[in-house]
């Protein structure tokens, strides 16, 4: 795969026989994931009237989608695909903008061990890293990982951090993480070698909701430090 | 029907049809890993394909019967009998009297994975997000989101049927039966049609035999093999991926995800295993042989065509041949 982009409207790949990929560049870019979003969107609206479409998948700068080759062919899906990235240009995407999502995070101590290994990476003191981490909006690029496990942009620079050499066998749901340009919330509780600087009470995951998932892609995202 | 859990098995989980329209929220699909056996074990006893069924793997789960009942079996061959009895051999049905044990040791001389247990209409766990499939990455579905333990009770949904309610809605087939032809024609050989790309290196995986490695589980299979040329292995971009997809990672040992897959991943995807062959996929045990055979578009929607065909036709012999509406009728009786 080469690193050029993909033209305006992306390239679209056979995935097996089942599925195709619409990858609209090879690049870490919060534009695009919007981008994507917005494709998928389109392409779920579309699913009433075509029988055999499945669920788009957004990531950071491509769409998946599934489909019932009984049911549908390989050239309908393409062209219903190509059409709604067309029809989704890039600057012609803006996605409402609801208030952030408010996550309360307890900062440091018990619930997030890996806070002073971070601000002594940095040279900074722990609270100068929760007000960095605390004071930016993040925005989900898109859910994968694990269920309910949002992958947030907008990272403060001065957050960028290594994971931890030696991974956890389990990290508890609701630790808040950093690994490389990426923050994030544990949905539950699993292995993982992001470095861990807080923990919150909110449910990410709860199967139980109409939407299990608390956060959805395109959400804004703020983390409020708590006692 | 309730059957009680004496040992759990290796990994014994409730698995139907899956639930595939949750990837965006970062839900593996889940559902048997062999499709194929999962509608097998179900048609035998009048239930629908995707009904939920007990899935074992290598070492079965020993239960006890505490109503009797009729069992669908399908998929490989765990050495299933009634303890102190007769062999429970799959692709047919058992009936099974209440306070009969079986099990399924897995002594057995298949080399195949996993086994399916159905019941008359289906286990009886909640629906969520669509499926009573177990999803073990995120423990919810199932049985409590976990594989079977001792002293777990499972039950059908059909107890009408069982009871004695002839003409009622829910009524099943009791009687045993065979099923009408080879039940293991699409999953005997562990021979793997792909599909080469989107990535490059597909070619490269057809060129050379593979042993299914250790880590082999419902996520997905490592394998051992290769080595693969220069240039192939690597990372890209974190994209949705499908179950089938094979990954290539930086140390050059192929993944062919399965069922409980996470939904995005970071490897370039060479080649994709063909719908038809994920059944024999989801039979692999490690230390298998594997090959893979290059196949065209055309070539993967005729095979998939020709399965379901194949399972069309083996019903209406079922029916035909046990005079089923009848005995749908009469069940219980």
């Amino acid at each position: 795969m080469g690193s050029a982009d993909a033209g305006a409207n992306g390239r679209i790949a056979a995935v097996g026989d089942a599925a195709v990929l619409l990858t609209l560049a090879e690049r870490v870019d919060p534009e695009l994931s919007r981008r994507a979003q917005a494709i998928a969107a389109a392409i779920d609206a579309a699913r009433a009237e075509q029988p055999g479409l499945g669920r788009a998948v957004p990531a950071h700068a491509s769409v998946l989608i599934p489909f019932d080759p009984l049911a549908i062919e390989i050239e309908v899906v393409t062209t219903l695909v190509g059409a709604c990235a067309g029809r989704t240009g890039l600057g012609g995407v803006e996605l409402e903008a609801p208030a952030p999502v408010e996550i309360p995070v307890r900062y440091g101590g018990v619930d997030g061990p890996d806070l002073a290994d971070v601000a002594a990476i940095h040279g900074l003191r722990p609270s100068e890293i929760v007000e960095l981490h605390a004071g930016a909006v993040y925005r989900v690029l898109f859910l994968g990982f694990a269920p309910g496990f949002a992958y947030l942009g907008g990272l403060p620079p001065g957050l960028v951090t290594p994971r931890r050499a030696t991974p956890r066998a389990r990290v508890p749901a609701g630790s808040v993480g950093i690994a490389g340009e990426q923050t994030g919330v544990y949905p539950l509780a699993m292995p993982g070698g992001w470095q861990l600087i807080g923990r919150t009470d909110a449910p990410l995951w709860d199967t139980a909701r109409p939407s299990p998932a608390l956060l959805g892609p395109g959400d804004r995202v703020r983390f409020v430090p708590v006692r | 029907m309730t059957l009680e859990v004496l040992e759990g098995g290796l990994v014994t989980t409730i698995q139907d049809g899956g639930r595939p329209d949750w990837a965006h929220l970062g839900v593996p699909p889940s559902g048997a890993c062999d499709p194929w056996s999962l509608a097998i074990a179900n048609l035998l006893l009048g239930n629908d394909p995707g009904a939920a069924v007990l899935e074992m793997t290598l070492v079965g789960p020993t239960l006890i019967a505490r109503t009797s009942t009729t069992l669908g079996l399908a998929g490989a061959d765990l050495g299933g009998r009634i303890v102190g009895g007769r062999r429970l051999a799959p692709g047919r049905s058992h009936r099974i009297e209440a306070g009969e044990t079986i099990t399924f040791p897995g002594d057995g001389p298949d080399r195949r994975a996993r086994a399916y247990l159905a019941v008359p209409g289906g286990l009886d766990v909640p629906v969520v997000l669509g499926s009573r499939s177990t999803c073990l990455a995120a423990g919810f579905g199932g049985f409590d989101g976990r594989p079977l333990e001792t002293g777990d009770l499972v039950n059908g949904r059909d107890d009408a049927a069982e009871e004695g309610a002839p003409g009622s809605p829910g009524a099943r087939v009791s009687g045993e039966r065979v099923w009408p032809a080879d039940p293991d024609a699409p999953v005997g050989v562990p021979h793997l049609r792909l599909i080469p790309g989107p990535a490059t290196g597909g070619d490269a995986l057809v060129a050379s035999p593979w042993r299914v490695g250790r880590e082999a589980d419902r996520v997905g299979l490592r394998l051992d093999g290769g080595p693969l040329p220069d240039g192939i292995a690597g990372e890209a971009v974190s994209h949705g991926v499908t179950w089938g997809a094979i990954q290539v990672p930086p140390d050059g040992r192929p993944i062919v995800l399965c069922a409980d897959h996470q939904t995005t991943g970071g490897y370039p995807v060479v080649a994709v295993v063909i719908s038809a062959d994920l059944p024999i996929l989801g039979q692999l045990r490690p230390g298998v042989d594997v090959r893979f055979v290059a196949v065209t578009r055309e070539a993967a929607i005729g095979a998939l065509v020709e399965q379901r065909a194949a399972l069309v036709a083996a019903v209406a012999a079922l029916r035909e041949s046990v005079g089923w509406d009848e005995l749908a009728h009469s069940a219980g009786g």
